[in-house]
């Protein structure tokens, strides 16, 4: 849902404002705000490729992008084939459902050689994303600010991740996936529409390596039990506490608690944050 | 007057010299069995009200018309699925509206009995057997997949609530909201938990009872399954599920049925139909235009054949009224694929359309060659169904439900006359398809006369008024063809 037409030309003509270069403006929520739940049942006019091959991730990573060789030899092994040019590495982080993209631009300075990509069903909420993402890569250059992070390896698509993901990613593919305060579905009817669940981990372990982890946060209580009692029954994870994690040297739980806009809310409220974390293990053996 | 079987079922237990089999075939709501020594079986036994109350001759208006489907019991259910056991000792069946599950045999006396019925939570769309009979595995609605024993034994019965699946949470008996005002924050979730709490006080809504039964969630999909298919190779087991959307999954067979091994991707369309005509080979077709050809355990698309082009090069030669035929042709889905057990060197599949009356015959041409069209069958009407007696090593029967109510052609328009024959039959020899008179004279039962008298009860054969009847033709075509409602409309709520 672009929003109603008179939001959505107001959001252009604010758009056409924001400048380029190195004086791009960074945008603003309020102009790319949405109803907050869409279903992940309906056939959105979504766009997605058929497989993982199909996806066009020059367009999203151009500093990426594979210099085709002068003599037109296509000598291209060991990077991905994209229908578009290869990139030189592989999107390796998703944060699903990741809103407005706090999480994004926080882990991104801090995992500078790791492709992010955020995922997000809500079309303006995407746009934003992907605007400031455009603003924040056009006010960097090298010459005038070379010590700040120049957010070339961060990205955001529209998705309905419940559906598609294996769309997007090939098996083993990512080493990291965040679940940041998921919607909760209260109702019981509803159930089904929450992105954690049994047979949704099996989608989750599918996409990630093993030793791969899944990061979740929620405020509400009885989503994080949930969202452990699926994880948990799941033979492909057990779960990993916050502690051992860091002991790895592994960043993100903090930047997880701090970052996203959720995470923030809750914190201005004081509320509760609820972290639990599951590491993807290997297959059993098959005979 | 009689309605046509939405899906049927064949086995054969070829011996040296002759050869047994049995034709069963779902019509409405009830199973009927007619087997190639005569005995025929008819299930429920119990009769309908016979029309013996009515004279004979009153006049009725067309015949074709007269179209009723079920009992005039409180709860109509109608089957939507049949399969047969690998041993061939069990029929699997679904009826639709109560959502269930039934196992069937046939007795010493070769008459169908009922040995379990199972409600499931949500519609089965799909059933599989594993290849040892223990297992049905049910693909539903919803997307999920359910492990079921096909011997139900109550002894089984699951004492205690299970732990959460899928979509059972544990039962909200100490109902409590899910958060506080203190853990929530933000205003959307806010307003879903006042309500909730709203909810809470005027008492417990009561959640539905958890099945009893023993049953297992093995796998699921955000999206509606449409067809499963298990499958061993060597020692590994797998299944294979598609659904609404274009997926094609390939997971572990039990006990490992959680990992995903992984997909067949290339389809535009809904995926309706999977079939396994030999180890490692995986033919798909829906509501794309092409029937897709897999190396499946290795996620590889080996072929595809146009389908489309087939059904559009037969209509053409069906019908002068060109006016909706593109239309058509574009709708074309793919509602059915069935091997068909080797007669020659050549691999060979048939396949039906939905609302076309004629069914395909393709040669797969194996890792050599790309599939090409062997025959196309004309019908006397749309093909429903297809099942399959392999009558000895050389030669095979394909028994095709027909459908007699609509127009060749249409899934909407009524013959003004019932058609000749809702079965018919073919044999292959080497690669030909014949018409085949011995066997479909041995199916004169099954073809004419199975509940020829019990679709008018003597209370409805009393409604004249159209509307009733309107209602019964679309809940007779909602029962035939379902699968172009499966297209996709996008952009209606986006
Ligand atoms: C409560 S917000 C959290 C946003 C962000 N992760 C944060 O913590 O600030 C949940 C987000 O998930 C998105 N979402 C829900 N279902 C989704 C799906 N199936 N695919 C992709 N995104 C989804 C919603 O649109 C919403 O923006």
């Amino acid at each position: 849902m672009p929003g109603e037409p008179a939001k959505r030309t107001k959001r252009e003509e604010y758009k056409s404002t924001l400048g380029e270069g190195q004086d791009a403006q960074l945008p603003k929520k309020k102009f790319y705000r949405q109803r907050a739940h869409a279903n992940p049942f309906s056939d959105h006019s979504l766009t997605y490729p058929k497989c993982p091959a199909d996806m066009d991730w020059a367009s999203l990573y151009p500093a990426y992008v594979v210099e085709e060789p002068q003599d037109g030899s296509h000598d291209q092994k060991e990077i991905s084939e994209g229908k578009g040019n290869a990139i030189t590495k592989q999107v390796e982080i998703a944060d699903i459902g990741c809103g407005f993209g706090g999480l994004l631009f926080a882990l991104a300075p801090k995992l500078p050689d790791t492709l992010i990509l955020g995922m997000e069903i809500r079309t303006s909420v995407t746009e934003y994303v992907q605007d400031k993402v455009r603003a924040l890569r056009a006010q960097h250059t090298p010459t005038t600010n070379a010590s700040t992070h120049d957010f070339q390896n961060v990205s955001c698509i529209r998705a309905n991740t419940m559906k598609f993901l294996p769309n997007f990613f090939t098996r083993a593919q990512l080493s990291k996936i965040f679940l940041c305060f998921p919607d909760p579905h209260f109702k019981q009817r509803k159930h089904k529409a929450r992105i954690v669940s049994y047979t949704l981990a099996s989608e989750y372990a599918y996409v990630l390596r093993p030793g791969g982890i899944v990061y979740t946060i929620t405020d509400v209580e009885d989503l994080h039990n949930w969202m452990v009692g699926h994880f948990e029954k799941h033979p492909s994870f057990e779960m990993v506490g916050e502690e051992e994690l860091e002991k790895e040297g592994d960043v993100c739980v903090g930047i997880m608690r701090k970052e996203t806009e959720e995470g923030k809310k809750v914190e201005r409220n004081k509320g509760m944050k609820f972290v639990a974390c599951f590491r993807r293990a290997e297959d059993p053996p098959w005979p | 007057m009689t309605l046509p079987f939405q899906c049927i079922e064949a086995y054969s237990l070829p011996t040296e010299r002759s050869c047994e089999w049995a034709v069963f075939g779902v019509c409405g709501s009830r199973l009927v069995v007619q087997t190639s020594s005569g005995v025929t079986s008819t299930w429920p036994t119990e009769q309908y009200p016979t029309r013996s109350t009515e004279p004979a001759d009153e006049p009725e208006g067309p015949p074709g018309k007269r179209v009723k489907l079920s009992p005039p019991a409180d709860q109509i259910m109608n089957f939507s699925c049949l399969t047969l056991s690998n041993g061939k000792e069990h029929i699997v069946a679904i009826t639709a509206e109560d959502k269930c599950i039934r196992v069937f045999r046939l007795d010493s006396e070769n008459q169908l009995q009922q040995l379990s019925q199972r409600c499931m939570a949500r519609r089965p769309c799909a059933l599989a057997i594993t290849s040892d009979d223990s297992t049905i595995l049910c693909a539903d609605k919803f997307g999920d997949v359910y492990s079921l024993p096909l011997q139900y034994t109550p002894e089984d019965d699951m004492t205690e609530t299970p732990i959460p699946e899928e979509s059972e949470t544990p039962a909200e008996k100490d109902y409590k909201p899910a958060a506080s005002v203190l853990t929530v924050h933000s205003g959307r979730n806010r307003k879903v938990l006042e309500e909730q709490m709203k909810q809470a006080s005027k008492g417990v809504k009561k959640s539905k009872e958890p099945l009893k039964f023993k049953h297992e969630l093995l796998l699921g999909h955000v999206s509606m399954l449409t067809d499963i298919a298990y499958a061993r190779i060597d020692e590994r087991s797998y299944i294979l599920t598609a659904d609404r959307d274009e997926h094609i999954r390939v997971s572990r067979g039990p006990p490992q049925a959680h990992i995903i091994e992984g997909f067949c991707q290339g389809h535009d369309e809904f995926v309706t139909k999977l079939c396994l005509p030999t180890p490692g080979v995986l033919v798909s077709g829906g509501g794309d235009p092409h029937l897709y050809i897999w190396d499946w355990v290795n996620s590889r698309l080996l072929n595809k054949f146009c389908i489309r082009d087939a059904v559009s090069a037969f209509m053409k030669t069906l019908t002068e009224d060109k006016s909706n035929l593109e239309d058509k042709i574009s709708k074309t889905v793919v509602s059915g694929i069935w091997n068909v057990p080797a007669t020659s060197t050549q691999d060979v599949i048939l396949v039906a359309c939905e609302g076309v009356p004629a069914v395909f015959s393709i040669s797969l041409g194996g890792t050599n060659g790309p599939p090409v069209l062997g025959q196309t069958i004309p019908l006397t009407g749309n093909a429903l169904d297809v099942g399959i007696i392999s009558q000895n090593k050389e030669f095979c029967t394909a028994i095709v439900s027909i459908d007699n109510i609509h127009k060749p052609g249409s899934t909407t328009e009524i013959r003004e006359d019932e058609g000749p024959n809702r079965l018919q039959c073919f044999s292959c020899k080497g690669n030909e398809w014949h018409e085949d008179s011995d066997v479909m004279a041995k199916l004169e039962w099954l073809n004419r006369r199975a509940l020829g008298d019990e679709g008018d009860s003597g209370t409805d054969s009393k409604v004249t008024s159209q509307s009733p009847r309107r209602a019964d033709e679309k809940a007779l075509r909602d029962i035939l063809y379902g699968m172009e409602n499966l297209r996709k409309r996008p952009g209606a709520e986006d």
